[in-house]
This record gives C-alpha cells, sequence and structure tokens, in this order.
C-alpha cells in the first residue's frame, strides 16, 4: 500500500532531481546574452529554476497533505499494485531482453507469457496470437515499408 | 472568377478513372501508415516515390497527396480508440475521443471525428481555390517574431484551462520545454541537455513521449482501474454513423471557428499541431458544454479535427506558391516536384497551370473518396475495441515499443518511452495535466528558436513585438487569452470560495 502523501512527495522528487539537472548542465551552455544573442542555455536554466522551484511547492504541499486530493490518504491499495506490476514487470523485461533476442521473438515470448501465463486464455489461442503478432509486425515493417526492426544479437550471432 | 474556370479545368484532369483508382490506392495506403504507429505519412510518401518516377506529374502527386490526406484521417483512429496518438496534431483528438470510445460509443466518435476533419479539409481546399495569391503574401509577411507570436497564441489559448493546480500546470509545461531543448540547438548550433548521451543529440522525439505518456501510461491507469471496455453491441452500426454524421451541424459555430482557426493557423507557419491545441482551447472556453470537455463531448472532437486537417490542408499552400515545405511530408513531396521536372513557387502557377489546377481539383475529390473510404472502415475499427482487455494491453505495450524504435531506429527511445509510461502514470494519477507537457514538447523549441531571431534583429529589445499591427495584435490577443481565465478565477474565488473548492474538473 502507498500512501498518496509518500506517491505526491516522490513525484515531486522526481521532478525536481530533472530540474537541478536541467540547470546543471545548461549552465555549460553559457547563460545570459553574448555577442550571438540569447545563449543556448539560457532558456533551459529558466525552465529548469522553474521546475525546481515548482517541485519544492508541491513537495510542500504534499508534505502537508494539502490541495485538490487532499481526501483521498490512500494511493494505491495492495491489490493495484500487484495489477499494476502485472502490466509493468513483464513489459519492462520484453523491453530488456529486445537487445538480445530481437523484437520478433521478444514480442512472441512477451505475449505468450502474459496471455498463457495468467490462464486468462487457451494456450492454444495464446499461442496463436503470440505466432500472428510478429508475423504481422515482419510483413507490414519490414517488407511493406521497409522498417527494420531490431533482429538481436541471438539472431546475429546465427548470422541472420 | 478565372480561379473558377481554372479550377473547373482541373476537376476535369482529376476525375478520370485512372486517377480516381490512384486516388483510391493511396487513401487505402495513407489510412494503413496513418493507423500504424512509428510510420506516418512522411514514410509512406518517401517509399512511394521511386514508383512515380515514371507518371505524368499530376498523377504522381494525385497519387501521394492523397496518401497524405489518408495518413491524415487514419491517425485519428488510433488516438480514438487506443489514445496512443499517432501524430502530434491529433494528440488533441484524444481527450475527448477516447473517453466516448471507452464509454462504449466508439462508432460515434470515429464518425464524429471523420465528419469534423472532411469539413475543415473542405474549407482548407476552398480557401486555397479563392485565396490563392493573397495567401501567399500573408505567409510571406511572417518573421521571427511573429513566429513567436503565433506559437504564444496557441499556448496562452490552451494553458490556464484545465482545473489542474496551477503550480502542477507551470511544473508541467517547464518539464516539457526542457525536453524539447535536449539535442543540438538550432540556433547556437550547441548540444543541450544531453548528459553525455551521444544517443540524445538527435534530441527526445514527440512520438517517443506521447507513446509512453498517453499510450502505456493510460494502460497503467487502466489495470489500475480494472477496466474492462464496456460492452459494444457486435452487430456493425450503420446507423449510427449516419446518426453521428447528421449531429454535426447542431455544432455549426465549432465548426466554422475551427475551420477558421484551422486556416489561420495553416497559412501562418502555426501549423495543424499548434491549431488542434488552440482550437480545442478557445473550444473549451467558450462552449456551453465547456464544463463536460474531456469526458467524451462531441465538440471536443470537432474542434481539434476540423481545425487539424483545415490546417493541413491549406499548409500545401506555402509548398506550392513559395516553395516553403510545411511539414515533413510536404517537404518529400517538394523533392518529388524536383524530380519530376517541377520548380515549386511562384513560376508554378504561371508556367504549370494544368498541374496546380489538377492538384487543388484532386483535392476535393481525394478528401471525398478519402471520407468515404474512411468511413466505410470505421465498423472495422470499432470492432477492435471488443478485443478483450487482456489481449489488446500487451498488443498496445508492442505497438508502442514498435512504434518508438522505428522514429529513428534507436533503442534508447524504447527506454525512454517505457520511462515516460511511469510519469505519464504517476502525472495522471496525481493530477499534473499532461497537455501542457505535450504541447511544450511539440512546439517549445521552434517557439525559443523564433523568440531568439527575433532577439538578434532587434539586439535584444522586447520592441519588435510590438513594431507592427500583425505581431502587435498577436500578441495582445495572446495576453488576453492567458489573463482573462485568471482573472475569472480570482473573481470567482473571491465571491464563492466553497463553491469553487468543490468544483470537480477533469485533467487533461
Amino acid at each position: 500500500m502507498i500512501s498518496r502523501r509518500a506517491l505526491e512527495i516522490s513525484t515531486a522528487a522526481l521532478t525536481g532531481i530533472f530540474g537541478v539537472v536541467v540547470v546543471v548542465s545548461s549552465i555549460d551552455n553559457g547563460i545570459g546574452w553574448s555577442s550571438a544573442g540569447v545563449d543556448a542555455g539560457t532558456f533551459p536554466f529558466l525552465t529548469g529554476v522553474i521546475i525546481v522551484l515548482g517541485s519544492l511547492y508541491n513537495m510542500g504541499q504534499g508534505a502537508l497533505g494539502r490541495g485538490a486530493l487532499a481526501i483521498v490518504r490512500v494511493a494505491i491499495t495492495a491489490s493495484e499494485l500487484r495489477r499494476l506490476a502485472g502490466l509493468f514487470v513483464p513489459a519492462a523485461i520484453f523491453v530488456a531482453v529486445i537487445p538480445i533476442v530481437g523484437m520478433y521473438l521478444g514480442s512472441t515470448g512477451y505475449v505468450f507469457a502474459v496471455l498463457a501465463l495468467p490462464k486468462r486464455q487457451s494456450v492454444l489461442r495464446a499461442l496463436v496470437i503470440a505466432v500472428v503478432t510478429p508475423l504481422a509486425l515482419y510483413v507490414v515493417f519490414e517488407r511493406m515499408f521497409q522498417v527494420s526492426l531490431p533482429h538481436g544479437a541471438l539472431a546475429t550471432a546465427f548470422g541472420f | 472568377m478565372e480561379n473558377l474556370q481554372s479550377l473547373l479545368h482541373g476537376f476535369t484532369i482529376a476525375v478520370t478513372v485512372p486517377h480516381l483508382t490512384l486516388m483510391v490506392i493511396g487513401v487505402l495506403l495513407g489510412i494503413l501508415v496513418g493507423v500504424l504507429p512509428g510510420l506516418g505519412a512522411p514514410n509512406g510518401v518517401s517509399l512511394l516515390l521511386p514508383l512515380t518516377f515514371g507518371m505524368q506529374p499530376v498523377s504522381a502527386i494525385i497519387l501521394l497527396s492523397s496518401m497524405y490526406w489518408g495518413a491524415l484521417f487514419g491517425g485519428s483512429v488510433t488516438s480514438i480508440l487506443f489514445n496512443i496518438p499517432g501524430e502530434p496534431s491529433s494528440v488533441a483528438t484524444t481527450f475527448d475521443g477516447y473517453p466516448m470510445a471507452r464509454d462504449g460509443r466508439p462508432t460515434t466518435a470515429l464518425a464524429t471525428a471523420f465528419g469534423s476533419a472532411a469539413f475543415g479539409a473542405l474549407v482548407g481546399v476552398i480557401l486555397i481555390t479563392f485565396l490563392a495569391s493573397w495567401v501567399a503574401q500573408v505567409a510571406l509577411a511572417f518573421g521571427p517574431p511573429e513566429y513567436f507570436a503565433v506559437y504564444f497564441l496557441a499556448f496562452a489559448s490552451f494553458v490556464g484551462m484545465g482545473g489542474a493546480a496551477p503550480i502542477k500546470t507551470v511544473v508541467a509545461l517547464a518539464i516539457g520545454f526542457a525536453i524539447a531543448a535536449i539535442g543540438i540547438d538550432t540556433v547556437s548550433g550547441s548540444v543541450r541537455l544531453t548528459m553525455g548521451i551521444d544517443e540524445l543529440v538527435k534530441g527526445v522525439s514527440f512520438v517517443v513521449a506521447v507513446m509512453g505518456l498517453f499510450g502505456i501510461g493510460e494502460l497503467l491507469i487502466a489495470v489500475e482501474e480494472e477496466f474492462h471496455a464496456r460492452a459494444v453491441s457486435s452487430r456493425v452500426d450503420w446507423k449510427e454513423v449516419f446518426r453521428a454524421l447528421g449531429r454535426l451541424p447542431h455544432h455549426g459555430i465549432a465548426l466554422l471557428r475551427s475551420a477558421a482557426i484551422g486556416c489561420w493557423m495553416g497559412i501562418t507557419p502555426g501549423g495543424p499541431t499548434a491549431a488542434s491545441f488552440m482550437s480545442y482551447g478557445i473550444a473549451k472556453r467558450f462552449s456551453r458544454n465547456g464544463a463536460r470537455f474531456g469526458s467524451g463531448e462531441a465538440e471536443g472532437i470537432i474542434a481539434p479535427e476540423t481545425a487539424d486537417h483545415a490546417a493541413g490542408t491549406s499548409a500545401l499552400l506555402p509548398m506550392l506558391s513559395l516553395g516553403i515545405p510545411g511539414s515533413a511530408t510536404a517537404a518529400v513531396m517538394m523533392g518529388g516536384l524536383m524530380i519530376w521536372g517541377l520548380n515549386p513557387g511562384p513560376m508554378l502557377f504561371v508556367d504549370q497551370k494544368d498541374f496546380v489546377w489538377g492538384l487543388i481539383a484532386s483535392m476535393y475529390v481525394g478528401n471525398i473518396v478519402a471520407v468515404v473510404l474512411v468511413l466505410l472502415t470505421v465498423p472495422v475499427f470499432a470492432a477492435l475495441m471488443r478485443i478483450p482487455f487482456a489481449v489488446i494491453a500487451p498488443l498496445i505495450v508492442i505497438i508502442c515499443v514498435v512504434g518508438a524504435y522505428s522514429v529513428s531506429n534507436s533503442y534508447l527511445d524504447v527506454v525512454l518511452m517505457l520511462g515516460f509510461g511511469v510519469v505519464g502514470y504517476l502525472f495522471k494519477k496525481l493530477h499534473y495535466p499532461l497537455a501542457p507537457l505535450v504541447l511544450a514538447i511539440v512546439i517549445g523549441d521552434k517557439a525559443e528558436d523564433a523568440f531568439r531571431q527575433a532577439m538578434l534583429m532587434s539586439k535584444g529589445s522586447l520592441g519588435i513585438f510590438f513594431a507592427n499591427r500583425l505581431v502587435t495584435t498577436l500578441v495582445l490577443a495572446g495576453m488576453a487569452l492567458l489573463l482573462l481565465p485568471l482573472v475569472l478565477q480570482i473573481v470567482r474565488l473571491l465571491r464563492k470560495p466553497d463553491e469553487a473548492a468543490h468544483e470537480k474538473v477533469r485533467i487533461i
């Protein structure tokens, strides 16, 4: 279970860190006015400062439990968290293995795993969808529009 | 009247069996690339280009422009059905299109979108027909300060209308600007905000951000809420298509206003994206049902779609008459023009009358062909909504992954897309508005460039934004749009503090 306060604070921290990174790296580009006009770093610097200040404000509001959503104490319950993980974790694994097994094998495995393992669909149906998906991708992208999708290190090793 | 005669002559060129066949082929291919993520009109047009080398220039441009129409229509399909905008200009369509489809009315949403899009395109073509020379002059009057003023106007009409916490809106907007700044700075040529990652030099594509923010983010919200698409009636309901089209005239004012905004933004180089956002923002502010925007209101679909297509169509004019391509697709088409031995520019209207008027006539016919074909496909697309969520969710993930990758064949984009998905979920959950974020990513760097170029011209004086009547009007209109809701809000808060606090507005 994640409380709204924690979520609010961590999101504000996330945006704040992004703001700090923007400020720091835009100082390298130079800020202010020079002979070449407005320097390249000026706009990112200003946006970075705004992000940091805004994040601090949001963080304070979140910590004090103020704002429009103050009545909602619990942001994500345990069962909601499980369902979220059920979607996100397989997707993240799929993205992580793409450089190794490539888009086609990766998507086959991903679709099959997501459909067959929780027993939401029959194994046969899951298998059909898992095979048809990469085939459709191949025909449309690689054949019709000549956009090459990653084949993966494995395919390269076997000489494809 | 000379124009009208030329147009009639153009129709005799465009309405022939071979050309109509080419239009059908072009539109169908266009719908396909429009629906597919990561592929867009530029891809389709570049792939077809080699096939056109043996054709007459008129036939070739008819094929390519039909593909463009098809892609414009197709791009709205995924926005409405899955909340994944295929191109920047259809982002604003997701705001009301997706809620309506999710509510069990996908047919209505699609038919409304296509109907109003066709109306917008028609107004755009009519404008081109009658005002070709005048329009070219307006576009020429645009320098950096005017560009900036137009972008400012688009921002002003959109930002501040939502019900989100103001500071959260500001943070979202600033993050969008920062993301837009990543990569090579076009004014100075220096590399910004890449944090030492070479792959970021090309910048963060809008498609990557949107696939994550809207596609994956919405998916996460949906599983959390245990969302099940409401059962859509299983038979194909043709009557609903016509009922939705029949209701369009009730929104006549919205249609006309949006078309006007679209044409204006198309001629001035604001472009279709700024046009659709601006039209949505203004419609929300002035519509009687403004408060219901964001929950599947028909006018919320009509406004952005009409403006998008009106702008997309009228943007072809600067390409023909001035030789300035308004978009990536127009740039590819212009390349084609040169290969076929034609020189885009003012002389085209004098030297190649058959070509120009054949093309303009084909815009009328091509758009009619496109809207008929695309309406025929509505039941097919609407049927997609009946696929169980458990099956459609992994497919949407794959679509987003492939889409993000194929933008520039970069694996980093895929990872970024997933990251944007998490951000999209968190922002949506905590009521940070996503629309200003996306708008800033799309036109943020253009606005910044225009501002800095204007500053170079004026040597740092802001007076350049009030130097002539055109730019002054634009800037003042922008400020008025920006301040008006703020003033109203303050007045309302002072009067009835309780009511304002309990007001519930959907955050987009």
